[in-house]
């Protein structure tokens, strides 16, 4: 069966189905899809006639378009159709009126209706509209719509997302997704997808989130809300949970794993690499508005009588894992703080000096049990992108960046909250 | 699970049930209750108990499909229902909630008129007022205003005890049932449920549960909720009752707005009473004011598909922020406008409510025992009997309240 041109579902919807001899079969009634080449196509229609529900397959159909819709079979030839089959995935029943993310404009939006368009002889799902349109089609006033639109003079606009730019958020529509989507949903900026999780329900949240790459879904996991990033976790199994964790900086991870019930934590901390877990476990003891509670340990670290070549080559290898490169931490052999070194001065010097010679030694610290707002003003006052946590020995427990105190002064800014009412 | 985990637990789950709870007492309830003591004394109490009933009834299902699926009501609605049933039901809301945010306005208008202070100050204010704390204030002011707005509801409690009621006179009405077969008596009490149970509030209630990410395994800490909430709107409807029953309803004081209780407290009950009593109907009208507005546009936006949000901007969520808007502008230009048919959209706004709230009831039942989105947690064999009886008593009463309220009564 050929099928030319585009057509919208709702168009079709309620329409009669007949048979050669032009006596009506049944009505539409939805859609059963399926993965096609490059966009899912349709392989059925549901019909139904009198209460009786019936499946007509693609192959038998004569006409489709817009006013006709015919078939090749007869109504006695016709197969019955349990509607409640969970295994078909149907247009009415699972895509329309349901929310879906649209991955280009980072927002969550409703099906409003269904673009189908003829490709091949198939009826391919090209897009989907989200858009006053689309409601205005459902509701059997589009013409009107668009002749109030005139008078105000303005054109009804066409909210259409093609196909390739969503991300279903039921687990059920990933089996139809497409393998660019994937792509696009990694390159969404974290925040984004912050803001997209925290406008669906949970469980879609969850489930979008199980579809993001462990890398994108650290990052994602951070920008969201203490409760919200709680719930997510402790929806997901440990392993898939402990790996995404590995990814994030251990001050974010620690207090993520203090808000979890203590079994769950445990369970997560033991399936993590031994050097990660210790680094998260030595950030768990600290109070959550302190110096030491905001802090996180990896930090680019080297010794005074390292060259400044050598410093440049360690941080070069070690830039990925830290989470501030603009400054080196000049350590002795017993971890005490000696002097700091930024990244300007490594730069200009020259590389054959030792670290010793560059590093800046009038220091600002801070300690542990500091209070968080108290490290917030040395931070402004002094202008630093990171500052150290010494503790009264000495000793280098970590540091506190700058980013860490902006989530702290502007929280609403920052995070995203689960919507409310 | 030790007491003390499972009293935290529900520390950290409660909020959204008594929250809802009090904001259903909003500037028409209050009247309904003031008039109710004023014209019958105690002998309304009673109707108190079955309506707690049947709140709680009908709130601990929403709350548990809210619960359950992580959804809001309206997303339910038209993910199962599609666009059509949807949208003449959003446009009912739209409207019966504009009725209802005109007669918080106008409570918060008299309430502060009998402060001295001019409506055509107070009501441009409080609107200005209202529209700015959403529009440019973040979720986290707007929740601790909230939250303190819902202590003041105690003054109610407080201007019952200081009129002094006849305790064993309270205690008759409440417990001993008396009907009176006078067509007024009928009205008010079907008045009672009928400003008790909205549509709007159930609307509310599901989306603020599922906003709040409560778990199907911390469901028992949110029926607790529930049932506290429910129990809490019933008490301060109780003492204003009691409060308006001893003082009014022996002195024959008749009267039809509840800012005329106020007025009518001062002799009879000191100047403090009717200063509290004026104090929480300007809180409770303001309260209204605040959610009622931003509950539709809420559920308009989230049925229909549009960008959403206290923290979003004009630019980012039109329609949000519009419908807010209007539903504010409006309200207040109609309370200032002499002339305007404030009477009118009142009992307009009631009729429609009642013509909605069956289709809301009917719809949530059906999607509370749709196994598909439930689960095992549809309602049970005998208490789905009870539900459908109870959503059918409802409905026929208001459709009793509907037919009154446009054949009005000549008393």
């Amino acid at each position: 069966m050929s099928f030319y041109g585009e057509v919208f579902a709702s168009e079709i919807m309620r329409k009669p189905v007949l048979d050669p001899k032009g006596e009506e079969i049944g009505r539409v009634k939805d859609f059963v899809i399926v993965k096609g080449e490059q966009l899912p196509k349709v392989s059925a229609l549901v019909i139904d006639k009198r209460k009786k529900v019936f499946l007509l397959p693609w192959k038998d159909l004569n006409i489709f378009n817009k006013r006709i819709i015919s078939s090749r079979v007869y109504g006695d030839n016709l197969q019955a159709y349990d509607e409640s089959r969970e295994e078909d995935l149907l247009i009415v029943r699972d895509i329309l009126d349901k929310q879906i993310v649209d991955v280009n404009g980072a927002r969550v939006v409703r099906v409003n209706d269904i673009k189908l368009e003829g490709l091949n002889t198939n009826a391919v799902l090209v897009a989907v509209d989200v858009g006053v349109r689309g409601i205005m089609r459902r509701l059997g006033v589009e013409r009107g719509g668009e002749d109030l639109f005139r008078l105000f003079q303005k054109t009804l606009p066409y909210s259409l997302i093609s196909w390739n730019y969503l991300q279903p958020l039921e687990p059920k529509l990933t089996r139809i997704a497409l393998t660019v989507p994937r792509q696009i949903l990694s390159e969404l900026h974290p925040a984004d997808i912050a803001e997209i999780i925290s406008s669906v329900s949970q469980k879609e949240g969850v489930s979008f989130f199980n579809n993001l790459a462990v890398e994108t879904a650290a990052e994602a996991l951070s920008e969201l809300e203490p409760n919200v990033q709680k719930d997510i976790i402790n929806r997901m199994d440990s392993d898939k949970a402990s790996n995404i964790i590995e990814m994030m900086p251990p001050d974010e991870a620690a207090d993520i794993l203090s808000d979890l019930p203590a079994e769950k934590a445990k369970e997560i901390l033991e399936s993590i690499e031994k050097e990660e877990a210790e680094d998260i476990q030595e950030l768990l003891g600290h109070e959550e508005d302190t110096a030491g509670g905001l802090m996180t340990n990896v930090f680019i670290a080297c010794s005074p009588e390292m060259t400044v070549r050598e410093a440049s080559e360690r941080l070069k290898v070690q830039a990925k894992e830290v989470e501030t490169v603009y400054y080196i931490y000049v350590l002795d052999a017993e971890e005490k703080l000696l002097g700091i070194a930024s990244l300007r001065e490594l730069l200009l010097a020259e590389s054959d000096c030792i670290m010793a010679d560059i590093m800046e030694t009038n220091l600002k610290t801070v300690s542990p049990g500091d209070d968080e707002m108290d490290v917030a003003a040395i931070i402004s006052k002094y202008n630093l992108l990171a500052i150290p946590v010494v503790d009264e020995n000495g000793y280098m427990h970590g540091i506190v960046t700058v980013d860490d105190i902006i989530d702290i002064l502007l929280p609403p800014a920052a995070k995203r909250k689960r919507r409310k009412v | 699970m030790s007491r003390w985990k499972r009293l935290l637990l529900f520390l950290s789950i409660m909020g959204p049930g008594i929250i809802t709870a009090n904001i259903d007492n909003d500037a028409s309830g209050i009247t309904t209750y003031s008039v109710a003591g004023a014209r019958f004394g105690y002998t309304l109490l009673w109707t108190l108990i079955p309506t707690t009933v049947a709140l709680v009834v009908i709130q601990e299902m929403v709350a548990r499909m809210g619960a359950v699926t992580g959804k809001g009501l309206s997303d339910l609605i038209r993910e199962n229902y599609g666009v059509r049933a949807t949208f003449f039901m959003m446009v009912a809301l739209f409207v019966a909630n504009l009725g209802t945010t005109v007669s918080n306005f106008a409570g918060w208008a008299a309430s502060m008129e009998i402060l001295g202070l001019s409506k055509y100050i107070i009501v441009p204010l409080g609107a200005t007022a209202v529209w700015l704390l959403v529009t440019k204030g973040s979720y986290r002011t707007v929740e601790r205003i909230l939250l303190a707005a819902c202590l003041l509801y105690f003054g109610y409690v407080i201007s019952g005890f200081m009129a002094h009621p006849s305790w064993p006179g309270v205690l008759k009405g409440t417990f001993m049932p008396t009907v009176k077969w006078n067509a007024e008596y009928v009205y008010i009490t079907i008045a009672i449920i009928g400003t008790t149970i909205t549509p709007w509030m159930q609307f509310y209630l599901q989306s603020s549960i599922a906003e709040k990410g409560v778990r199907k395994a911390e469901y028992k800490a949110t029926r607790l909720d529930v049932v506290l909430g429910c129990s809490i709107t019933d008490i301060i409807a109780f003492f204003i009752i009691v409060t308006c029953a001893t003082t009014l309803f022996p002195a024959g004081i008749r009267i039809a707005k509840a800012s005329e209780a106020a007025y009518a407290l001062r002799p009879l009950a000191g100047q403090y009473a009717s200063l509290i009593f004026a104090v929480s109907l300007a809180n409770a009208s303001l309260l209204g004011a605040i959610i009622v507005p931003l509950a539709t546009a809420y559920y308009i936006c989230e049925a229909m598909g549009w960008e959403r949000g206290v923290n979003k901007t004009f630019r980012e969520a039109p329609q949000f922020m519009w419908i807010y808007t209007i539903i504010i502008v409006a309200s207040a230009l109609l309370i200032l406008l002499p002339g305007a048919p404030l009477v009118f959209l009142m009992v307009f706004s009631a009729v429609l409510n009642g013509l909605l709230l069956p289709f809301v009831l009917i719809y949530a039942l059906s999607l509370v025992n749709n196994r598909k989105l439930m689960g095992e947690y549809v309602n049970r064999g005998y208490y789905n009997y009870i539900s459908w009886g109870t959503v059918a008593v409802i409905i026929v009463l208001t459709g009793f309240l509907i037919v009154t309220s446009l054949a009005p009564l000549r008393i």
